[in-house]
């Protein structure tokens, strides 16, 4: 989240797409309700008919895969009838920046596109750059055909009101309501959840997000922002903590084999972030870690630049024979991974399986899964039972960033421990049988620094990603005070400063002090990076620094302290650098334009003192700068815009060929879209356990609309067989009016819906719905296609 | 009056009318029952396990045994509420259903058996230094040069969003040092 939970009550107007709230968040209702109370209006886009439309002013059903073409259908819109606001686009985006001529948009691709690689050559993204600073060049007007705002109009003027009805099923009239009504209504805040991100368009469906805001004025202001909901109690710790292939601790890039020093790496990441990237080594390998030997860059393995690390690559190549071993701590993709008949294949490969979990799940029993023979299954399971939540201390990080404390007074039952012992004994364990080693590649167990005390382990781990200044021995009070020299630690740099003062400030809970009267809390628990409740808060104040909302002001320039000063923590690169100067003018200051980005085009920003290595460098997403319209891989339709190129370009599957086929519109006429339920949550193993709930709901089903259920006999509670390309189930139907087929290119498609939560494991058990989704991936992100597949459905 | 504690919940539970009845006061029973249930315990808190709302529930410990969850009143999110997920956490420590030694599945084996926490681990240790010896890419070539990666493609982990901060920290710790790329969570799924 840009923003908050509680903030959400200081919003005119939400966008609610790709998220059941009401089911899936609901204590965001809360702080929805809140603002309702006062007036907001509410919009919710999604396919299905939800409890969150039922408390939306305005519904849209949308076909799964098209909010592209939904929040084009408004870009164009607003920018064509001049809604957006100016003052706002020019003070803080790149808006100006021109682009190089060669830039283009073609039948479906960007320039650059390398047919059969499936990826793109970006350069001609970039934009015209002074030859000595390296700094964009600007144009003089935003008519200037070359500059950012002028290929964002021009790019946009396909996607008109009624091409995005006909490839969504919005009717135009209610595509121009929902603009209107957030045009009208500021601040506006976006919400989403998996309904957005579970597509093979996810990053471009959340940059769309971010032009439509930026275009709206509706970012590091109150009430407003990009809003994940993300789906598990601690998924924004676990990805600040990189426990993906492709980062570090706090974002930073994982090295490439063609990365061999820390140089090399800062070539690409920025001198900014090799701050960072050293400070981690030091957390690491502390005295080990030295200028001379590159603080022990070279020790880290370097993956490959052009291999895909993903969890699907896991099961994959465990397919292929070249995955031996899996450890897995508190996840079960045995019921959540999309096309589980391949995730079966490659558990049934490995040699060796660890799962820990406080409950027995269907990935550690997976060679128990009904209908397969367990002899012919050679993989070797060992399952450590582990402590539940209530059972352990430490810190989870809401969507919000708020960093919590959790205690706990009771000891998990039997012999069950938690994770963070499970680790430790584990990997002291490894360094032991190491010891003796004098070979280069055993050396890391040596010189990395592992030494946790069993009592106050927790409190110990978080000192040390807070971080230290390692001359004093004090703790780090905040990343202002982290020193590219080796002289400071931390073990994640947007955590510095959660444990200052020999303080756990992740354990505040100052309810009552709120002086903003907006819902910031500043002495409750802490928040990253900072405790900033807002970020790029700096855009909520005008060119002289002065509050844009007189309503809802968050920071501001103090003129007679010379300081940003305010209810947040002010999002500014140095505190005392006021509006008049380059610092002064950076709203959204962790880009390396220092503006937020209409067009997301490659760029390295140097800073004038070092020419050498770049201060920091942007990202691009692999499948264009602009977010476009593609068809899912498995389609009922064809893509209106460009029919030769229908899904993402950059998408390479089937991966496996074999295990991965691909459902034509002929054969499976209907599109599936999945998501969770109020009562059970992702793979089940904790509620599926819970009587209480399985009471409330106890099976597994599929809603089917009404006219589809009539042409196929079917009744509330009949069996009906599911099935795609690649699996099929049975479930009972519920036949529902919360589904609606809709008109796409002229022609009538029907949805159905499922739950996903269900395996054979547990109190209640029932056929995964996850047999026959797809695992087609978003190119930047890998994520999964659930909300979009074609089925075929028949009484059973 | 002597009203056992199941009377009482019976009365809250079978709504105004029957408290009316009894001639009590609903805020006074509400209040009553708590401090039946709490009396004497332990409190503590902790943060919910399921969607990322981040909500606090209050919970209450007599004898080591959790005996009450709720939502704490305190939180500047929840204020006190939770929803059905949550509310149904208690069941979760005291579960029958949960697993309470380690486990060992031998290769084309039909059961479990337990096995000892030193017998697990150095199990999985001595399997992941076997992986990693066999399995070690120390350079690769693209093009014409070798470039050091130190690195093995054998060995995976997966799962943190479950987990705590501090645990998440010390997993990627653990599997970047053994020197995996195959580092994953729940976030892609």
């Amino acid at each position: 989240m840009t923003n908050h939970y509680v903030d959400l009550k200081n919003a005119k107007a939400f966008l609610i797409e790709g998220s059941n709230c009401a089911e899936n968040h609901p204590m965001s209702l809360r702080w929805i309700m809140k603002a309702k109370e006062k007036g907001a209006v509410i919009i919710h886009v999604d396919p299905r008919f939800t409890r969150t439309s039922k408390l939306a002013d305005i519904y849209a059903c949308i076909r799964p895969g098209t909010d592209i073409a939904f929040l084009g259908g408004m870009i164009n819109y607003i920018l064509e009838h001049h809604l957006y606001d100016e003052t706002y686009v020019k003070q803080n985006t790149n808006c100006y920046f021109l682009l190089k001529p060669e830039f283009k948009f073609e039948e479906g691709v960007f320039s650059g596109y390398q047919e059969g690689k499936f990826k793109y050559d970006n350069s001609s993204w970039g934009y015209q750059l002074d030859p000595q600073t390296k700094k964009p060049l600007k144009a003089k007007s935003l008519d200037d055909p070359n500059c950012v705002f002028a290929q964002l109009k021009k790019f946009y003027s396909r996607y008109t009101l009624q091409t995005a009805s006909e490839i969504t099923g919005i009717p135009v009239d209610t595509i121009k309501l929902i603009a209107d009504t957030l045009v009208k209504n500021r601040p506006g805040t976006i919400m989403y959840a998996l309904g957005i991100t579970q597509h093979t368009t996810g990053v471009q469906n959340i940059r769309s997000f971010g032009i439509l805001q930026q275009l709206l004025g509706n970012m590091g202001k109150a009430g407003t922002g990009v809003n994940a909901l993300r789906g598990e109690p601690n998924v924004q710790g676990s990805t600040d903590f990189a426990l993906l292939f492709n980062y570090l601790p706090g974002y930073l890039s994982y090295p490439n084999h063609d990365q061999q020093t820390l140089k090399d790496w800062t070539k690409s990441s920025g001198t900014f972030r090799a701050k960072f990237l050293v400070n981690l080594l030091k957390a690491w390998f502390g005295p080990n870690a030295t200028p001379e030997n590159d603080f022990g860059y070279g020790w880290i393995a370097k993956k490959n630049k052009g291999k895909n690390y993903s969890i699907f690559r896991i099961f994959e190549t465990a397919v292929e024979g070249k995955m031996k071993m899996l450890y897995v701590m508190g996840q079960n993709p045995m019921v959540t991974s999309p096309n589980l008949n391949l995730v079966h294949k490659g558990l049934s490969n490995l040699e060796m399986l660890v799962v820990a979990d406080p409950f027995m799940t269907e990935t550690a029993a997976f060679w128990e899964k009904p209908g397969c023979d367990p002899k012919t299954i050679n993989t070797e399971v060992i399952f450590l039972p582990a402590a539940s939540f209530l059972e352990k201390q430490g810190t989870k990080s809401n969507s919000g960033r708020l960093v919590q404390w959790c205690y706990t007074k009771i000891n998990p039952p039997g012999e069950a421990k938690t994770d963070l012992e499970m680790v430790d004994l584990l990997f002291n364990r490894i360094r032991k049988l190491y010891a003796g080693s004098a070979l280069e590649k055993d050396q890391v167990f040596k010189k990395v620094v592992w030494n946790y005390p069993k009592e106050n382990m927790y409190e110990t781990v978080l000192q040390e990603i807070n971080g230290y200044n390692l001359k004093t021995g004090e703790h780090l009070k905040g990343i202002g005070e982290i020193q590219p020299d080796g002289s400071t630690s931390t073990g994640n740099w947007v955590y510095a400063g959660c444990y200052a003062n020999a303080k756990n400030l992740t354990k505040r809970r100052d309810n009552k002090t709120d002086p903003s009267g907006l819902g910031m809390f500043p002495g409750f628990a802490w928040s990253w990076p900072g405790n900033m409740k807002v970020l790029y808060n700096r855009a909520s104040c005008d060119e002289k620094g002065q509050p844009l909302d007189k309503e809802r002001p968050l920071i501001w320039w103090d003129q007679a302290q010379k300081k940003w000063v305010g209810f947040d923590t002010p999002d500014v690169p140095v505190a005392t650098d006021g509006p008049d100067t380059p610092n002064g003018q950076k709203p959204f200051r962790m880009s390396g334009e220092g503006v937020s980005r209409l067009i997301a085009a490659p760029y390295k920003d140097f800073d004038p003192k070092n020419m050498d290595l770049p201060r920091d460098s942007s990202s691009t997403p692999a499948d264009g700068p602009m977010p476009e319209h593609y068809e899912p891989v498995e389609s009922p339709t064809a893509n209106k815009l460009h029919p030769k190129v229908a899904s993402n370009p950059c998408l390479k599957y089937p991966r496996l060929k074999a295990d991965q086929p691909i459902g034509k519109h002929s054969e499976f006429p209907y599109v599936l879209t999945t998501s969770g339920i109020a009562e059970h949550w992702c793979c089940g193993a904790f509620t599926r356990n819970v009587p209480w709930l399985n009471e409330i709901s106890p099976e597994t089903y599929v809603e089917i609309p009404e006219q589809l259920a009539t042409k196929f006999r079917i009744r509330n509670g009949s069996k009906v067989k599911v099935w795609s390309a690649r699996g099929e189930v049975v479930v009972p139907a519920m036949v529902t009016k919360r589904l609606r087929p809709l008109k796409i290119n002229g022609e009538e498609v029907f949805i159905i819906w499922m739950p996903y939560s269900w395996g054979f494991k547990g109190l209640s058990q029932a056929a995964s719905t996850n047999l026959i989704t797809i695992d087609a991936g978003d190119p930047n992100t890998w994520i999964q296609e659930t909300k979009a597949c074609l089925v075929n459905l028949a009484r059973a | 009056m002597d009203l056992s504690r199941r009377d009482l919940l019976k009365a809250v539970g079978g709504a105004g009318l029957a408290m009316t009845a009894l001639g009590l006061d609903a805020k006074e029973v509400k209040a009553a029952t708590a401090d039946f249930r709490i009396k004497g315990a332990q409190e503590y808190t902790s943060i919910c396990t399921f969607c990322s709302c981040g909500c606090s529930m209050l919970c209450h410990v007599k004898d080591g045994k959790l005996i009450n969850l709720e939502g704490d009143p305190d939180h500047i999110i929840n204020e006190g509420a939770l929803c059905s997920k949550g509310a149904s956490m208690g069941v979760i420590p005291n579960s029958d259903q949960r697993v309470k030694t380690p486990l060992y599945r031998a290769p084309g084996s039909k059961k479990w058996q337990p096995i000892t926490w030193d017998e697990a681990l150095d199990k999985v240790a001595a399997k992941i230094k076997q992986t990693r010896d066999d399995n070690w890419i120390a350079t690769e070539k693209d093009g014409d040069k070798e470039y050091r990666v130190n690195r093995t493609d054998a060995i995976s982990f997966l799962g943190g969003a479950q987990n705590h901060n501090e645990e998440c920290y010390l997993m990627t710790k653990m599997s970047r040092m053994i020197g995996t790329d195959f580092v994953e969570h729940q976030a892609r799924v």
